[in-house]
């Protein structure tokens, strides 16, 4: 965490952006005839304890173009309604099996397994609605929000979110990296790109958002996994998933050391922004990268 | 009355749905190619290209050809609402939902590649279909419409379009046909079968650079069309036998669904079905004759449909 030495406060910065993207989530999904598939929606969308990692990195990579924060907040709150798509799906009976989704009965559980697809079905349309209507024209072109929309489809389609699920249900000729690079870098790279897209980056600078967003994904979900592991307290977890992670893999050591590395190549990939605003418009993406290998603050969830 | 219909009319419109659904077959085809990992994109090429009526794609085609565009304007948003209609099927039939072993005549998706695999299809076909109109579209077709079509899908699939009407459903099963009325068996069609009929013609409208005026009415016609649809389709559950369906006959009756022949009996279901077949025709009023040709013969033939 040496180089997030600057006067910068992530978790301040992070917590002021949650509760904002909370109340536009809120706001985005209103419970109307027919409720209980609003309910459904809601339940998974609205979480407690729920990061928002993607929307923020959304925000903080806009920002450091200097794109305006209301360009935004429709992409990052998009982001955050596939992602639970993609998760209340992973969660059904014929996928994960999981009753349990961040300490609370998963999103089938509480509704059942045909509402828990219809809400993801309906999430992942709500997602690109929201951008199209709630993003203000007058601060993005239409032809980026059409990247936008693209970019996200991909990153939860059949070669993306959707891949990494299947090969870590099915297995296949794949390395263990194509799982964790599908399932977990896809999302940041996605947040990272998106928030470039809408603040107007360069097609350079985009494909080092792109490596910078994949590895902080990646990074965040391995520092996860050796944690569990220390833990040694992962009887939830199914054997089928820790096959799939690095820490059950290859051991804490090399995973450690594989953390390390992906850490110095997301840190890497900001170099060339430290120009814009004498450095300082970086620093919320430094962070990320220190918080993903650290978690050295809780946040106020 | 049939037989009039046909002679009044020179359009050949049999040749022109093969046509158009000719081409729209091959638009799929290379839209979705073999890639890895291959079975997820075998499970959506197995359901995508299983040889649908393509309604929906061929309607599309036919709005924006009508509005004056050209076919190829309208490739990508006819493949993306036969994506949507398709991964609405492929869930539609999971055991948690209508619980079906066999569509087409042919198994479902989730026989064929398990349940898992039918799930991750249906989501990737969901996705696809934005990314395939969003990056797909002729740059002809100007973003600010591309944009505009994005968001006419979006809104088809979700908690107003295909989600709602599939809700509604699964909730009345069961209930008391004193309980509920006409109101809530149009709500039920109108999302479940009219919303993508009326994005499929609302988008070729769109990217056909249609008016304000002439997209609206697309959209009134589809929807009438759409109504009618299911109409049809309930009166020919309790008029034909098995065979001349080429499905269960009588199974609404078994399956104890609401259907207006129930609602409202078999003779003012065919007035409705008339009403609605006029209504659609009076939203083309205006229309170049030679241009509406199409789907004139769409909305008679979904009228006249004998299975």
């Amino acid at each position: 965490s040496s180089s997030s030495s600057s006067s910068f406060d992530l978790r301040t910065y992070w917590t002021t952006l949650i509760t904002e993207i909370n109340q536009k989530l809120d706001e985005a999904i209103p419970v109307k005839y027919p409720e209980g598939i609003y309910e459904a929606m809601r339940y998974s969308v609205l979480a407690q304890g729920a990061k928002r990692a993607p929307p923020v990195m959304c925000v903080a990579a806009c920002e450091l173009l200097g794109g305006h924060r209301r360009a935004a907040f429709p992409t990052a709150c998009a982001l955050e309604m596939v992602h639970a798509a993609s998760l209340i799906h992973d969660d059904l009976p014929c996928m994960d099996d999981d009753p349990v989704r961040r300490g609370k009965p998963s999103n089938h559980t509480v509704y059942g397994a045909d509402m828990a697809i219809l809400a993801g079905d309906a999430l992942f349309p709500l997602g690109f609605q929201h951008i199209v209507s709630h993003t203000p024209p007058e601060l993005v072109p239409r032809a980026t929000i059409l990247r936008v929309i693209s970019e996200i489809a991909r990153t939860v389609g059949s070669t993306g979110m959707a891949a990494g699920q299947y090969v870590d249900l099915e297995g296949g000729p794949f390395p263990l990296s194509f799982v964790q690079e599908k399932k977990f870098g896809a999302m940041g790279e996605c947040s990272a790109v998106c928030g470039g897209l809408l603040g107007g980056a360069t097609e350079e600078e985009l494909e080092s958002l792109r490596r910078y967003g994949r590895a902080v994904g990646m990074l965040y979900q391995l520092v996860d996994d050796v944690r569990e592991d220390d833990d040694g307290n992962n009887n939830n977890k199914k054997k089928k998933k820790k096959k799939n992670s690095y820490a059950g893999f290859f051991g804490a050591q090399r995973a450690m050391e594989m953390a390390e590395e992906l850490r110095a190549n997301a840190k890497k990939e900001l170099q060339v922004f430290d120009k814009y605003g004498g450095g300082d418009a970086v620093a919320p993406l430094y962070s990320f990268v220190d918080y993903a290998a650290h978690r050295d603050f809780l946040l106020p969830l | 009355t049939k037989e009039d219909n046909r002679k009044s009319s020179s359009f050949d419109f049999m040749s022109y749905i093969i046509t158009k659904a000719e081409s729209v077959n091959k638009a799929l085809d290379s839209a979705v190619p073999l890639r890895e990992p291959l079975k997820i994109h075998e499970a959506m090429r197995y359901s995508l290209l299983a040889g649908g009526k393509r309604v929906r794609p061929v309607l599309c085609i036919a709005a924006c050809e009508l509005v004056g565009g050209e076919e190829s304007l309208a490739m990508p948003a006819a493949c993306a609402v036969e994506m949507i209609h398709t991964m609405s099927l492929i869930h539609d039939d999971l055991p948690c939902m209508d619980n079906d072993d066999l569509r087409r005549g042919k198994p479902t998706n989730h026989k064929v590649f398990g349940e898992d695999v039918a799930v991750l299809a249906g989501d990737a076909l969901l996705s696809f279909a934005f990314e395939h109109l969003a990056s797909a579209t002729s740059s002809e077709v100007s973003p600010v419409r591309v944009v505009r079509a994005v968001g006419e899908l979006a809104k088809a699939i979700g908690t107003e379009g295909l989600v709602a009407g599939q809700v509604v459903d699964i909730s009345s099963e069961g209930l008391d046909l004193n309980d509920v009325g006409l109101e809530h068996l149009e709500f039920i069609h109108l999302h479940k079968t009219a919303a993508l009929l009326e994005a499929s013609a609302v988008l070729g409208g769109i990217v056909g650079g249609g008016s304000d005026d002439e997209i609206e009415r697309l959209r009134k016609f589809a929807r009438c069309i759409g109504l009618l649809f299911q109409v049809v389709d309930d009166i020919l559950d309790v008029t034909k036998s098995s065979q001349e369906l080429g499905k269960t006959a009588g199974k609404d009756l078994i399956a104890d669904k609401l259907t207006y022949p129930k609602i409202m009996g078999l003779e003012k279901s065919r007035e409705f079905a008339e009403k609605l077949n006029r209504d659609a025709r009076d939203q083309l009023l205006g229309f170049d004759s030679d241009k509406v040709a199409p789907l004139l013969a769409l909305a008679n033939y979904i009228a006249n449909r004998q299975n």
